[in-house]
């Protein structure tokens, strides 16, 4: 009984618990392996929905022009007009929501398979504001963080544990089964109606005028997304892309300029690259119509705002 | 540091190793500066005040301990008593007190003597509560109420007290564990145990799923929805304040799960906080079950103190420890007013409880149990959700816009910006009762989590580990209780 009870004693110690947590992982690390594999697998046959959208901005794009930025690109510039005007290829890679993080890892993944020959840069007020929600949103490019090492540095910046928890290969798509498993079906073709990247935003704002003060509206900067926009400017001057930056148009009567926007504008000064700012444009400014909100113009207003951009465009350089 | 996060994991790996590694006689002077080094991460002026804590509430036990008249004894325990309170209130309530005053005295002068001249509250003070206050006190309360009832020895050792008070995995929000229960666990060798150890991680990983699979996916919907009710249709409300109900208990119970299995790896049992609440018949069953510590602690030091006080009221005793109970328990969770109506909403349906029993009784006997158990449990969930729209709410009037839209809007449709959320949510839910129901009714029956055999257990907590990857969310923030 006595040798039994020692016998047990030693099974049951260190090396022991050892052994099971090893085993365990070992189950583990088969079925994430297996799971995230399915899981990829699904991810990049996806043919509709916003993962595909960005699938195909860092993949499979091969458009003259580009255009970047988060919702208020991606909601505003109609890419068929670009067409049309430019007789250029144009697709709007712009994801509604996203931080500079995005953009520029975009640029990246883009420039690393072709050039293009125009980029446009869509700057928000408030687009370098510190944010830790900005670092989580990068999330959506977790997928690309195995088969694309030039995005890497940016999205390793989520977190100090992010190359650890990507050891994992579920991990990636945390929180994307369900978008998965739709956009694996016909249903988003169905429900979102993308123009080669372009979201129609079809409201009409019925409402007078509001006034920001950006005087009184001060925020700490964050400094990783200033760097990320001056090695924007950098990567597109070393590639040749003709870049601009543009303030698309806001409903609002602001005092003075946002800090965001005052430090893009200087940047850009310092780089000579075409700084094209509809903020304070009188055309938008006297007509809510042609808003869906105050900080995004709807269908009629894009219509409007991409062919001043394009006669801009036309205008400064003489290109086309 | 939280309890999901890298770090922690880190910290309390290198613990175990250590702790495990050193002689069992000297294992409390690790955990005693672990658990310090933990209190002191986010701001170690925080310390200070748990010190002053601890040394009166330590020093004051002994003197109760050995006064020899019952008057002195009587000096140091009202004393002791006066100084944890006196803190309590001073850090998180002070505040409340000043600005409620200074309310009711512009609103006097406005309505008295028509001045509309607002006077500004002078006596604010810059003082932020440190974590865990609540549980602190009240732990160093119900320690001097023992020792001065003479159901516990006063403690000798400094360094046990202390790791009492600090103990690490029940510092920040709980269970309100009690001396007489841990302090004892303090001395015993402890020895390796495998069994236990397994269990302890088990645990771990099923709170971890409850908080970040659970809790904090349907945090999403109910902040979007509740943060911003004037633009939600009654439809949206009613259910971000069920799924409230439900974050807030995978929240804090998964918390406590996790509280438990760390204690559980170093050899200590913790008492339990939960009973799957969310299975209770009446409310009254429900607070048996909820915040099991905390509800045990108010039921032993302060509604049985009153109710046998008022024993001469009869039956009106009981409404009247209900009551005070409930409102204090509410405002124990926070300095605002909204706290006071949650707490004073437990007491009204504790007291109807009261006065219906029988009559609720008779006509169980007439119902299906099934029927019965339905109703019961609906009815529950329904009055905590409704209670809970005051505890989150950040004022009043903000509730009051949540129930008035919930009874008055004609809006139609459900809030659903993003489909994917809403799935999760659903899942969640799902599978939280499912494990729930199966423990309450169906426990003697198949078990994955027990299975005898090794690749069906683990198979199990490997799908967890699985979920958890797919569906947690990994930036959801703290824990809903820390705040208190």
């Amino acid at each position: 009984m006595i040798e039994v009870y020692k016998k047990l004693s030693i099974k049951k110690g260190y090396q022991y618990l050892l052994l099971k947590i090893a085993a365990f992982l070992l189950l583990a690390f088969i079925t994430d392996f297996i799971s995230g594999s399915i899981l990829r697998s699904f991810y990049f046959k996806q043919t509709s929905g916003w993962e595909y959208r960005t699938k195909y901005s860092i993949d499979g794009t091969r458009a003259d022009v580009l255009i970047f930025g988060a919702s208020r690109a991606q909601q505003q510039y109609n890419p068929l007009y670009f067409e049309e005007r430019l007789h250029q290829s144009c697709y709007n890679v712009g994801r509604d929501g996203e931080p500079f993080f995005y953009y520029y890892a975009v640029l990246k993944a883009v420039l690393k398979r072709y050039t293009p020959k125009i980029i446009i840069l869509d700057i928000e007020n408030g687009v370098f504001k510190e944010s830790q929600d900005s670092y989580d949103r990068m999330s959506i490019l977790l997928p690309f963080y195995k088969s694309h090492p030039e995005m890497r540095s940016i999205i390793e910046l989520r977190s100090p544990f992010e190359k650890l928890k990507l050891q994992s290969q579920i991990y990636p798509f945390n929180s994307m089964l369900f978008k998965i498993a739709i956009g694996n079906t016909e249903m988003n073709k169905k429900r979102n109606q993308d123009i080669k990247g372009y979201v129609e935003l079809r409201r009409v704002l019925d409402e007078p005028i509001r006034t920001v003060d950006f005087l009184k509206n001060k925020y700490a900067i964050d400094s990783n997304k200033v760097n990320f926009y001056r090695s924007f400017i950098k990567d597109c001057k070393q590639a040749n892309v003709k870049l601009y930056i543009v303030c698309s148009p806001y409903f609002i009567h602001a005092v003075g300029t946002d800090i965001s926007m005052t430090i893009a504008k200087e940047i850009a000064g310092e780089n000579n690259i075409d700084f094209v700012d509809f903020a304070k444009d009188e055309i938008f400014l006297n007509n809510s119509k042609l808003f869906d909100d105050t900080v995004h113009i709807n269908v009629a207003g894009s219509k409007i705002f991409s062919n001043k951009l394009i006669d801009t465009m036309i205008l400064k350089n003489k290109i086309f | 540091m939280i309890f999901t996060s890298i770090v922690f994991a880190l910290f309390f790996l290198i613990v175990a190793i250590l702790y495990y590694s050193l002689p069992c006689k000297h294992r409390w002077i690790l955990l005693l500066v672990s658990s310090i080094f933990f209190y002191m991460y986010s701001i170690p002026a925080y310390i200070l005040v748990a010190s002053f804590i601890i040394l009166i509430t330590f020093y004051a036990a002994i003197k109760i301990e050995k006064a020899k008249v019952s008057e002195k004894a009587m000096q140091f325990y009202i004393a002791a008593i006066t100084a944890n309170v006196g803190i309590l209130v001073f850090c998180k309530y002070s505040n409340f007190f000043s600005s409620s005053v200074f309310d009711s005295i512009n609103f006097a002068r406005q309505k008295l003597f028509h001045n509309t001249e607002i006077w500004n509250n002078t006596l604010l003070i810059k003082v932020v509560a440190p974590l865990g206050i609540s549980y602190i006190t009240f732990q160093a309360i119900g320690y001097l109420i023992e020792i001065k009832r003479g159901n516990h020895y006063a403690e000798k050792n400094l360094g046990h007290f202390s790791t009492f008070l600090l103990f690490f995995p029940k510092i920040i929000a709980g269970p309100v564990e009690r001396a007489h229960h841990f302090l004892p666990q303090l001395q015993q060798i402890k020895k390796f145990d495998f069994d236990k150890i397994i269990i302890g991680l088990q645990q771990i990983l099923w709170g971890l799923f409850k908080k970040l699979v659970i809790a904090d996916r349907l945090s999403i919907y109910v902040s979007a929805v509740l943060g911003n009710a004037e633009n939600h249709s009654a439809i949206s409300l009613i259910a971000a304040v069920i799924f409230y109900v439900f974050q807030m208990y995978a929240d804090f119970s998964g918390y406590t799960d996790m509280a438990l299995g760390f204690a559980k790896i170093l050899g200590f049992d913790l008492m339990q906080n939960f009973n799957r609440p969310l299975l209770s018949k009446s409310v009254t069953e429900f607070w048996r079950k909820w915040h099991i510590s905390l509800s045990t602690w108010f039921a032993d030091y302060f509604y049985t103190p009153l109710a046998i006080a008022k024993r001469d009221w009869g039956n009106w005793s009981i409404v009247y420890a209900f009551f005070t109970t409930f409102i204090v328990l509410g405002f124990w969770h926070g300095a605002n007013w909204t706290f006071l109506i949650f707490g004073t909403l437990q007491g009204l349906i504790l007291t109807i409880e009261f006065f219906t029993r029988k009559i609720r009784k008779n006509i169980r006997k007439k119902v299906p149990m099934f029927l019965n158990n339905m109703a019961g449990i609906t009815f529950t969930i329904g009055y905590f959700a409704l209670s809970l729209i005051f505890f989150r709410a950040n004022s009043v009037s903000d509730a009051l816009i949540i129930i008035k839209k919930i009874f008055t809007s004609r809006e139609s449709g459900i809030y659903i910006e993003n489909p994917s959320i809403m799935l999760f949510c659903i899942f969640g839910i799902l599978f939280l009762s499912i494990v729930e129901c199966k423990k309450e009714y169906f426990n003697h029956l198949f078990t994955f989590s027990n299975n005898k055999y090794w690749l069906i257990r683990n198979g199990y907590y490997c799908l967890l580990l699985m979920i958890i990857l797919i569906a947690g969310v990994f930036d959801g923030g703290e824990f809903i209780y820390f705040q208190f």
